[in-house]
């Protein structure tokens, strides 16, 4: 008998507290330990923007396989939700960030006082106060959307009732359509306005890829804890495929869109747009090689075969070297723009606060795990999910 | 595998396996309707003013042309990205919705690979005319010669000779392989002895063995892994093209995925375009349901809604840019002289696709038929806004021109039109429209009969 | 002997049924042949999984290699010229024409590996047992090596629901 009810044991609490004492201790560490404030500061935005990226995703996969009318994911689908209660709280702590100095430590336009010829042509945008407008813009409707769509799966769930999968239907496409636009103009203002000099019309799909990719090696690591505790007995090997597949697929095309991007500016050889890559290749070598190989070359040999797709012994550790190695992708989106060569690193700083951030992640992940059965058993298409079996 | 009894049946008509195979071979037997025969005398016709026009090129020279010094592309160009556009579809629907594990693929994956083939053989057509010297065109291959000089390996132009020339022999191989056993069926049900010899070569000698089927369904799924990819990096590469030079408009780092949207995009509604058309007159509305017409409608409205973001980056990105050419590029292009143009593109790709968003237009045929032609229109807009615009207005407002195309390129279009439809019309007579055995292999899950195939 | 012995079904559920039985009685079953792939065939049939995929990635590598390393020779060996300011050895632009014959000898190889182990191709001499086997029949072919044997095969295919059986000559 399948065991439905999520319990968050004592233990489990705890290591996630001890994470969190981590990332306390290393911010201390940041802001004590003559660490450079504009370093911390990237940090906090690094895994601030980095783990509500992946609480979207989560929410991006519930829905997208919604309106799709797919049947196979229901019986991970509480995982996804579970990933996206986490949406509210990194908003939450990403505003925090931004109004206790984030945004000043590192965004160049914020200093309205020297503005150069550059940056005074785009003030009709980047500007304090529409920045926030923004803000609470996405992280409001995000929070919105995931709290209803959650509702809609649980009550859907309690009563079995199929106007709440209609329900669901009709808030999976607004959340898809709102987040397609909302998480490329978000992209731009916390990330690309780093270097506000620069810009990309693709940057916000390329960002938007790599959280796709680090989203679902997120999943599927939740997802094998989860079996590891004894939960989900009904996932099996196809299931498992399905998601091996999604970040194979995904690996590929996060690196097709950071060559179409980096060709292409390599090869116009615009000195305005090349300058961006410059600063990363030369002040940020290894890392930038690094990048490339944990997020393409590995996933892309080690999840071809159809085996490795289907056992953990594969894709746990490809998961995992995919989480780290868009955490890299990010650092790479972030540091030179905001820290520069000099002053940045890998140290206590880097490791710490990701750490306290991931056991916050893990903490309401796992804590929205209890608050509704992990079998939606009324889903109109559970029964395609339990009996999961195809030919290839 | 258990299939809920929610989903809308794929195959209607409670049909059995040899029912199956007696509805997609009817339209292949007997004479063709006299719809058929007027459909290709006029597609014929429109073949034969290509015919002249190519004579016309060829002979006279790019001259025949509205060709400027300035506007150095135009109709030729716009009408190679918009064929190569075309052709996704087919191989998005074989390939990536095969990946996708979508069973409603298998009564229109034949024709739209079909499709496929057929436009990258227009789409060829347009990258070979506009050499000039079309006789030298071999100088495009790397092979050795006395002069000890290679292709320019630096060049997008050639990137897309690689890519086009891989993509119309990997489709080729992929429709062909699919269709070995479907050409088994024709060969053993037919009547008379020299059709029985054609099929039969064609067929390969297939057998139906396990063994052979095994491996077929391994080849089948490869082939769909690499076409996927494959498909992705034609369009993206034909986005190079552009995306690679320095002028605004045209270098902008959104071109790759945007254009594959794209493409997918007005793929999917010719293969609508075709289809409502073809289920009708050849009695395959059974297999080719409504359902299927929304579903394709579906990825319109998924890929049409890219696009449209993509305009509204591209533009805001110009403007956030603070390039002043860039800015105008985009203040022409709505403004300007080609304004009309722009407008055409802007309507029929960003508000008609919305309409799809209603389940009762999503599920008209009249109504989906009609958006269809739209969105070609809109995407062949497209590609020439973004082709002629940004040429004839870049930086040197001295060199600033109008361009405006001659009968001789019009033909040429026409022409490839004419070769598009008659080549379809073909099709249809000679092989069998639908995929006989895929469709079987999903008729006891997902036809109306639908029982719980449970054999494990 | 050069004899074997054929059978049908109508339906691939009750083949596979049959082919359970069939097998549980000990009786070697040579080819199974069907209108379209049955799913459960291959594990009922003990078939390996296809190596095809092997050939393919092979394929894929030796384009990739063949591909870069012609390019690379070409503009950094044979003839270098200066495109635009761009190095000899241009990375980025190799990738596209790189990949691009990665999944041509991919694609072909697996292909032709295909066809090669299949045995089928244009002009193959194959034989077609029975013409609706493309249509609406699932048929087993069953080897013979005396006249004992056949009457044996012949009743558990019987047994098994099977139909039209018939001893049929090799020639």
């Amino acid at each position: 008998m399948e065991n439905l009810t999520f319990i968050l044991k004592k233990k489990t609490v705890t290591i996630f507290l001890v994470m969190i004492a981590v990332g306390v201790l290393s911010l201390a560490y940041g802001f004590l330990g003559g660490v450079e404030v504009k370093r911390v500061a990237a940090n906090l935005l690094l895994n601030n923007y980095y783990f509500l990226s992946l609480g979207l995703i989560g929410l991006f996969f519930v829905t997208v396989h919604t309106i799709a009318e797919s049947g196979w994911q229901t019986s991970v689908q509480r995982v996804g939700e579970a990933m996206s209660a986490y949406i509210p709280v990194g908003g939450g702590l990403l505003l925090l960030f931004f109004v206790l100095g984030g945004l000043h430590s590192i965004y160049p336009w914020t200093h309205s006082d020297h503005l150069d010829a550059i940056l005074l042509k785009k003030v009709a945008y980047l500007n304090v106060p529409f920045f926030y407008v923004r803000l609470l813009v996405f992280i409001g409707v995000w929070s919105l959307l995931a709290h209803y769509v959650r509702k809609a799966s649980v009550n859907l769930d309690l009563h079995g009732d199929m106007k709440y999968f209609n329900k669901m239907r009709t808030l999976s496409a607004i959340f898809i359509v709102t987040y397609a636009v909302t998480s490329v103009v978000s992209s731009w203002d916390w990330l690309m306005s780093l270097d506000p000099h620069w810009f990309s019309t693709l940057y916000g799909w390329y960002i938007f890829s790599s959280m796709l990719a680090s989203g679902f090696a997120m999943l599927i690591l939740v997802i094998y804890v989860l079996k590891r505790m004894g939960y989900l007995s009904h996932v099996n090997d196809e299931h498992m495929h399905d998601l091996g597949k999604y970040l194979f697929g995904f690996s590929i095309f996060w690196a097709y869109l950071w060559f179409s991007q980096y060709m292409l500016i390599w090869y116009a050889n615009i000195p305005e747009e090349t300058i961006y890559y410059l600063e990363r290749h030369k002040y940020f070598t290894n890392i930038f090689y690094v990048n490339l190989i944990l997020n393409f070359v590995i996933p892309f040999f080690l999840l071809m075969t159809r085996k490795s797709k289907r056992v953990f012994t594969v894709l746990v550790p490809v998961s995992v070297i995919v989480i780290i190695g868009h955490w890299v992708d990010l650092y790479m989106a972030i540091m030179p723009g905001a820290v520069g060569g000099e002053a940045s690193g890998i140290g206590i700083v880097e490791i710490g606060l990701t750490i306290g951030y991931l056991g916050i992640f893990g903490l309401v992940t796992f804590w929205s795990l209890t608050k509704a059965p992990l079998a939606p058993k009324n889903h109109p298409y559970y029964k395609e999910s339990m009996d999961y079996h195809t030919h290839y | 595998m258990y299939v809920s009894p929610l989903r809308e049946p794929l195959i209607r008509g409670s049909k059995d396996y040899s029912q199956v195979t007696k509805d997609i071979l009817a339209p292949m037997a007997g004479k063709p309707s006299k719809y058929w025969y007027m459909g290709i005398t006029l597609s014929g016709a429109a073949a034969l003013f290509g015919a002249w026009a190519t004579f016309m090129t060829v002979y006279y020279g790019i001259g025949t042309w509205g060709l400027n010094k300035t506007v150095g592309w135009a109709w030729d160009i716009t009408n190679f990205v918009w064929w190569v556009g075309i052709g996704h579809a087919g191989t998005f629907i074989s390939a990536i919705l095969l990946l996708f594990r979508q069973k409603w693929r298998t009564s229109i994956n034949r024709s739209a690979e079909a499709m496929t083939l057929i436009a990258i053989a227009c789409a060829g057509f347009f990258p070979l005319i506009h050499m000039g010297r079309l006789l030298l065109g071999f100088f495009i291959l790397p092979y050795p010669n006395t002069r000890a000089l290679w292709v320019n390996f630096n060049s997008p132009l050639l990137w897309d000779v690689f890519a086009i020339t891989t993509y119309l022999l990997v489709s080729l191989v992929f429709w062909y392989i699919g269709l070995i056993p479907d050409l088994g069926t024709v060969r053993d049900k037919a009547s008379n002895k020299i059709r029985k010899a054609i099929y039969g070569f064609l067929s390969f000698g297939w057998t139906g063995s396990a063994k052979h089927w095994s491996r077929h369904e391994t080849v089948s799924l490869i082939l769909a892994g690499l076409a996927a990819p494959l498909v992705l990096s034609v369009h993206t590469i034909v986005s190079f093209d552009f995306a690679t030079s320095v002028i605004p408009g045209w270098h902008t780092t959104i071109f790759p995925p945007y254009f594959v949207s794209g493409a997918v995009f007005s793929g999917f509604a010719m293969v609508l375009t075709l289809l409502i058309v073809t289920r009708k007159a050849l009695n395959l509305e059974e297999y080719i349901t409504v359902g299927h017409i929304e579903n394709m409608n579906k990825v319109i409205i998924i890929t049409g809604s890219i696009v449209g973001i993509a305009y509204i980056t591209e533009f805001f990105m110009a403007w956030y840019s603070g390039v002043e050419y860039e800015q105008y590029a985009f203040i022409n292009r709505a403004t300007g002289p080609y304004a009309w143009a722009y407008w055409i593109m802007m309507t029929c790709n960003v508000i008609t696709p919305q309409l799809f968003w209603f389940k009762k237009i999503r599920t008209n045929l009249v109504a989906t038929f009609i958006i269809s032609i739209f969105v070609n229109i809109g995407m062949w807009f497209e590609r020439f806004v973004i082709v002629v615009t940004s040429l004839h207005r870049d930086y040197l407002p001295s060199s600033w021109v109008m361009y405006k195309p001659t009968i001789v390129e019009i033909g040429l279009y026409v022409g490839t039109l004419g070769l598009f439809f008659t080549l379809f019309l073909l099709f249809i007579r000679v092989f069998p429209v639908i995929a006989i055995a895929e469709v079987k292999s999903v008729l006891k899950s997902s036809g109306d009969n639908k029982k719980d195939s449970h054999h494990e | 002997m050069n004899k074997y012995i054929t059978a049908y079904y109508d339906d691939e559920e009750d083949l596979l049924r049959g082919l359970k039985q069939i097998k549980a009685k000990g009786i070697e079953v040579a080819d199974v042949l069907t209108p379209f792939p049955v799913h459960g065939l291959d594990k009922a049939l003990g078939m390996s999984r296809s190596k095809l995929t092997r050939v393919a990635f092979a394929g894929g590598a030796v384009g990739a290699i063949i591909g870069f390393g012609f390019q690379a020779w070409v503009f950094t060996q044979a003839y270098p010229l200066n495109f635009g300011g761009k190095p000899f050895f241009a990375v980025p632009s190799f990738i596209p024409v790189t990949f691009e014959m990665a999944v041509l000898f991919a694609a072909f190889s697996m292909v032709f590996a295909f066809l090669i182990s299949n045995k089928i191709g244009p002009g193959a001499k194959t034989v077609i047992h029975d013409e609706r086997i493309t249509d609406d029949r699932f048929l087993l072919v069953v080897n013979v090596q005396d006249e004992e044997n056949a009457h044996t095969i012949e009743a558990v295919l019987n047994d098994a629901g099977a139909h039209g059986i018939t001893l049929i000559k090799k020639n």
